[in-house]
Parts: structure tokens; sequence; C-alpha cells
């Protein structure tokens, strides 16, 4: 996903892609084609000691981002990290401290909040338009269709970082806590055998303003979206529209298209805009709120403490864990399933 | 059993039987999936399960993680041509690892509308089957029958109707057309629906791996009752909230075509298919999106639509699946394996309407869902 804004940013020459990493050298190798004038390195310590970047791109397993975003600000990039900001809440501390202590921008992969749908919700829910919010529900499941290069998020790993909760997770909760503010877990369930990692996950959620659900899953095809219910108006966010939504203030639902510009380039004002209607132009739109962070003293769009936020519910929903309720198995099955969960291991 | 090597662990079928074999102990689960995308309706399961990526197609690849098993099952789906490549090249790599049972999952589709009351379950394919699908199971089915005699181990084909229940792909997309409320009956509905409740078609799997003896040859697996169409989508209908008697029947006489229909059918032809799949990877983001949100139909945002369709939009395998005349005898099966299908229709359902309340969906107040 990030190969053709990259690309595209080193072609109006915003910036120059210096360094591949990757530990198989393999997939490395893959992306040089993209960037030839790009270095390979199998170990990012090596690279950084190059001196030759200033902003690294953390998009490894999410086990290794506060090791490898640590080394990258102590050698004076600035750093994007994808989502989940790491794999714990004291991993996060630890990231946002150091990059205080540096100086340098550290930003967080949530690309799904330069959607136009996504902001004009917030846009509702924000500024009251759809009055008082009681309730929300989100669903996001669907067969695992991602490219991988590694087996990396189906594997348990002792600090956590793997698993559904990791992957499709950030994202429900990050938008959540756009949306409604800091969230608190009244309940979690999952469906992980003792060893193994989540693939479909249930919680629910509590706000300051309302209450809500979140269900997701990796193999179950579920109505993707989320639904906000207010005092005075309905709307509904399809997760795979990102330029649609649909509301409801009296009788039924209408699909309103939005538009919603963001900077594409470096220049104070921007002088090209662009309305992000795929993941690559979103990514695009990202990468260049970076650049904006790092020229224009600009904000980013998510930062390290917003990050470690969605990372502090996912610990919290962790330690409430219960096993998913499945009635659809045979009654010795329905056992030995609870037998074999994780938190009865 | 001793260790079980699945083959295409990750799909609807697999995923389930390898839960069924974790959950009741079975200390070898061998699951073989071709990406590391494929890990991810497995991985709840942890280490209980041995996962191996290999391309089934890929004869010197298999070899390897077929070695030590006692039985292989092959669920093995794709592409049609797939299909075929896969099961020379699993029945090569059986011989070469020599596994001692090699258990291959066909389709009652290859049977076409079951013209015959007393079709015999090594009763040969419908030549040249208009459906793709149908036509590559058949060619297989015809290998594994040259080759079966003389194979150094033994071929157990196992040729369930419909797949249904919990998770199948099949059922969601009846779900779908009776929540949009473009169902439809073909005859009014009088055609037999062959299934075969999931959990019963993973307990037949597990009879063929269980079993002592001689196992080797061709069975129709079905369920106990026999189901008309008009059955199948009125237990579904009610707690779904669709009015049954609101459903509208089309001739079985003639199909009737529409220009979806017609799309679809040039879709399937041969050379349009393998032009698609080879153009799929090259073409841009934005018309690969358009295609994906055209493809996953409407969205109702009340959950249900409000307007019954009156002429539908007939789908030409959806057609033909209820125009099937006779229920596919599995006595075979039952006799050779002492077996007795352990879930009933009735509670098939049951567990299907739950899994639908699990997943978000709104059953009617009505509904029933204790045993």
């Amino acid at each position: 996903l990030y190969r053709k804004p990259l690309k595209e940013l080193e072609r109006q020459g915003i910036l120059k892609v210096t360094a591949l990493v990757d530990r198989n050298a393999g997939n490395a190798g893959a992306l040089h084609a993209s960037f030839p004038r790009a270095a390979v390195h199998e170990e990012l310590d090596r690279a950084l000691a190059t001196g030759q970047s200033d902003l690294a791109l953390i998009l490894s397993p999410a086990q290794l981002h506060a090791e490898q975003t640590i080394l990258a600000l102590r050698h004076d990039n600035h750093v994007l990290c994808e989502k989940p900001m790491a794999a714990t809440e004291s991993q996060c501390d630890e990231m946002i401290a150091v990059a205080q202590e540096t100086g340098r921008v550290l930003a967080i992969g949530m690309i799904r909040r330069f959607f136009p749908a996504f902001a004009r919700l917030r846009e509702l829910v924000v500024h009251g338009e759809l009055g008082q919010i009681g309730s929300f529900s989100y669903s996001e499941g669907r067969a695992f269709d991602w490219d991988v290069k590694s087996p990396a998020g189906f594997t348990r790993h002792p600090q956590g970082g793997s698993g559904l909760l990791f992957d499709i997770g950030p994202h429900a909760l990050d938008y959540l806590i756009w949306l409604f503010g800091a969230l608190e877990v009244a309940s979690y369930a999952d469906d992980s055998l003792a060893g193994g990692v989540e693939g479909n996950v249930v919680m629910e959620l509590e706000s300051s303003v309302c209450t809500g659900s979140v269900q997701l899953s990796w193999d179950f095809p579920l109505k993707n979206g989320l639904r906000v219910v207010g005092s005075d108006g309905e709307a509904v966010l399809r997760t795979d529209e990102f330029d649609r939504l649909a509301i409801r203030r009296a009788g039924s639902f209408s699909e309103v298209t939005i538009d919603r510009a963001y900077p594409a380039d470096v220049c104070e004002p921007a002088r090209r805009r662009l309305c992000p209607r795929l993941y690559t132009e979103s990514i695009y739109c990202q990468l260049i709120q970076v650049a904006r962070a790092i020229q224009l003293g600009e904000p980013p769009a998510v930062t390290g403490e917003e990050g470690r936020e969605c990372v502090r519910v996912i610990e919290s929903a962790r330690r409430r864990a219960q096993p998913i309720e499945m009635p659809w198995l045979d009654g010795p099955r329905q056992e030995a399933y609870r037998a074999l969960h994780w938190t009865n291991a | 059993m001793g260790t079980v090597t699945i083959l295409g662990a990750a799909g609807f079928v697999g995923t389930r039987l390898v839960e069924s074999l974790v959950l009741d102990g079975q200390p070898e689960v061998r699951a073989v999936v071709r990406a590391y995308r494929s890990l991810a309706p497995l991985a709840r399961l942890g280490p209980a399960v041995t996962v191996r990526l290999a391309d089934a197609e890929d004869r010197a690849a298999l070899v390897p993680v077929l070695q030590g098993s006692d039985a292989v099952v092959n669920l093995i789906t794709g592409p049609p041509a797939g299909i075929i490549r896969s099961t020379q090249s699993i029945l090569e790599a059986c011989a070469a690892a020599k596994v001692p049972k090699l258990i291959h999952l066909s389709s009652a589709v290859i049977y076409g509308d079951v013209a015959s009351p007393f079709l015999d379950d090594d009763a040969p394919p419908v030549p040249r089957h208009w459906m793709p699908y149908a036509h590559a199971k058949a060619t297989a089915e015809v290998r594994l029958r040259q080759q079966m005699a003389d194979a150094p181990y033994q071929v157990t084909v196992l040729r369930p109707g419909i797949v249904w229940g919990v998770r199948s792909p099949h059922t969601m997309s009846i779900v779908h057309a009776l929540l949009e409320k473009r169902s439809y009956l073909v005859g009014e509905g009088q055609g037999v629906f062959n299934g075969i409740f999931i959990d019963n078609l993973v307990a037949c799997i597990r009879a063929c791996c269980d079993h002592p003896g001689e196992v080797r040859g061709f069975y129709n697996v079905a369920d106990e009752e026999l189901i008309t169409w008009r059955d199948f989508y009125a237990a579904l209908a009610g707690p779904l909230g669709y009015d049954m008697s609101r459903m509208p029947s089309v001739s079985g006489a003639r199909f009737p075509w529409s220009s979806r229909a017609a799309v679809e059918y040039i879709q399937l032809l041969p050379i349009v298919n393998g032009l698609y799949h080879r153009l799929k990877t090259r073409l841009p983001d934005t018309m690969k999106s358009r295609i994906k949100k055209w493809l996953s139909g409407r969205y109702e945002y009340e959950g249900h639509a409000s307007r019954y369709v009156t002429k539908p939009t007939v789908d030409r395998e959806v057609w033909h699946l209820q125009k099937v005349r006779h229920k596919l005898s599995a006595a075979k099966f039952a006799r050779h394996f002492g077996y007795t299908p352990p879930v009933t229709f009735e509670e098939g359902i049951r567990r299907t309407l739950l899994w639908l309340a699990f997943l978000g969906y709104h059953l009617s107040p009505t509904t029933v869902l204790t045993e």
C-alpha cells in the first residue's frame, strides 16, 4: 500500500526513499524494483547508522514497533509508526518519552481518519448534529485477505501485538475514541484457545457520552459498519465506503457523498489538495501530513498519545477476557472450547 | 486416528473440520494452506494445529508436508482448472509420501438435476456440465476413478450436495436474499434440496479417517431428511422476517434470462474467465474497488428491505440447483461406515440461527432457539 504513495512523493521531490529494511531480504528486494536508488538492509540499525534518513516508516509487525521506533528516534529520525502503536501501553509510554527527549515527530498511522465519510461522521457527533448520542454499534468482519508476508500477526507473542484485536482492533478503537473520547471496556470476549490468537471478538464499551458494542471477525462475514444513534438522528458509516454516509433525521436513511480534501503538498498554505477515496490516497495524505509536521511544525494527524490510548483499551480488554459464547457447537464441544480457552489455560 | 492432514484447511469445511478435531482432542492435526493470510481462520486454535504452507498444485512441495500422515483430506477448491491440477498433484504426492488413505471431497453437483431416483454412487457424472466448477469436479472424479484401483493407498471420494449451516457461504447467500426480499422459488420450490449440514459432513469425513478397514470407493453423503427448496427457505424465512406467502415462483421449464444472467454467463466462458483472472492483477485500484462494491450487493441500513421483489432476477446456478428432482441416496455410506447423521435438519437450522444471531442478524421474536 505504501509503494504507490512513496513513488508519487519521490516523483514530486517531497521525499526520497533511501533505504528498505526487512529481516527477510526477499521482501525488501521485491520493493527494490520500485526504489532502485534505495539501499537494502536486513537490520534497521545498519540502515540508520548510514545517517541517510530523516524519517523512518515503521511498517513491521506490531511486536517490533517499540524497539524500532525508539531506535529510529535515537538516530534523530522522525517516525511514522503504523497502527497499532505498540504491543503494550508501557512501550507506548517509552516511545513518547523518547520522542519528547529527542524532539522528533512521532506520528501513528491511522489512515481511516483521512477518509471523507469518517471525518464527516465525527463532525456530526462532535457538533451535536445527531443530538445527544445514546449508543453505537461497530461491526467489521470478513475473511482475512491481506497478502501478508509473515505469520507474525497469527502467532501469540508473550507481550501481545498479534491477533485480530491488534489487527482490525486499532482501526475500530482509534476511530471510536476519536468520535466519543476515552473509552472504558465494560466486557470483552474472544475465541482464542491457549497459545492461539483471537479470530473473533465481541466487546462492550463505555465513554462519557454513550455506550456501544464492537464485534470484529477474521472469518465471519459481518455487516461492516458503524451505527451511531443520537436523540435527533442516526448515522451509518460503512467501513468499506470511504466517501459515503447514510443519515436519518426522520423517516428513512439517505446516503450522501462526502468531499473532504487534505493538503497534497508541503507548501504553506497548501497549493494542492486531495480527497482520498482509496487506501493508497489516504496513505498519501497521511505521509504528506507527516512531512508537513516535520517541515512546517503542524501536528501529525494521530499523535503518540492518541496511539497509546488505543493500546490502553486493547490491554484493558484483554484483562477482562472471557470465552465467546458459541451456542452453535454441540454441548461437549462447547465445554471443550471453554476448557481450552486461553483464559483457562 | 493418528496424524490427519487437511489440504485447504482454511476454507469453510476445512476450518470446521480442524476445529472439531482439536476440540475432540485429536492429537495430530496438520493444516496445509497456500499463503500466510489463510492462517487467519485457524490462528485461534493455536499450537493444537500444525500449520504448513504449500501449494496443492506443486507436487514436490506437497510430498514433505504429507509424509507421516495417516490420512489426508483434500478440501481444495478454487478456480476450476486448479481443482483438476491439484487433484492430480495430490494423488501423486500421496503415493510419493506413502500416505495410506486419501479422502477427496467431490460434489453432488456433478449429477446435475439428479434425473433418476436410482442413481448409484458409482454412476458417471453428467457429461459436459455447463457449470465450470461442476465440470472440474467431474473431471477430477474421472481421474480419481482411473487411478483408484492402482493407487498404493486407499482413496475415498465423498460427494456432498450443498453444504449448509454455520459459516456456509451458500447459506449466507440465501440469508442475504431473504433479507433483501429478492428470494424466489423455482417451480414452487418442489425441487429437492440435496444438502448436508456442515457438522454432518465433518462427521462423514471423520468416519472415513477413523474407519479401520477398507474405505476405497465413491460415496454420496447427505442429511437424513427429504427436504424441498420450499422447506429450506421456509425454515430460514420466518426467523428472518420474510413472509413465505409473498415469495415469487419462476418457471422451471425455461431459464428466464436477464442482463445480469447474461453477464454471468459470459463471465463463465473459459476464455473470458481466464482473461479476467489475468487482467485482475493489472486493473487500477479504483476499478477493483468499484467492482468489489458492485459485487457486494445492497446494504440494508434498516437491516432488511421493506419491499418484496415480485419479478426477481434469477441466478442460473440457483435455478438449476432448485430443479433437482431426486434425493441422492447416502445409504451406501451409512451401510459401510455404520453412519447416522448426528444432526437433524431441525437442529441444523437451530444452530444456524444461533450463529446468525451471533453475527448480529435480528431474528423474529417468535423464533425458538432452545433445544
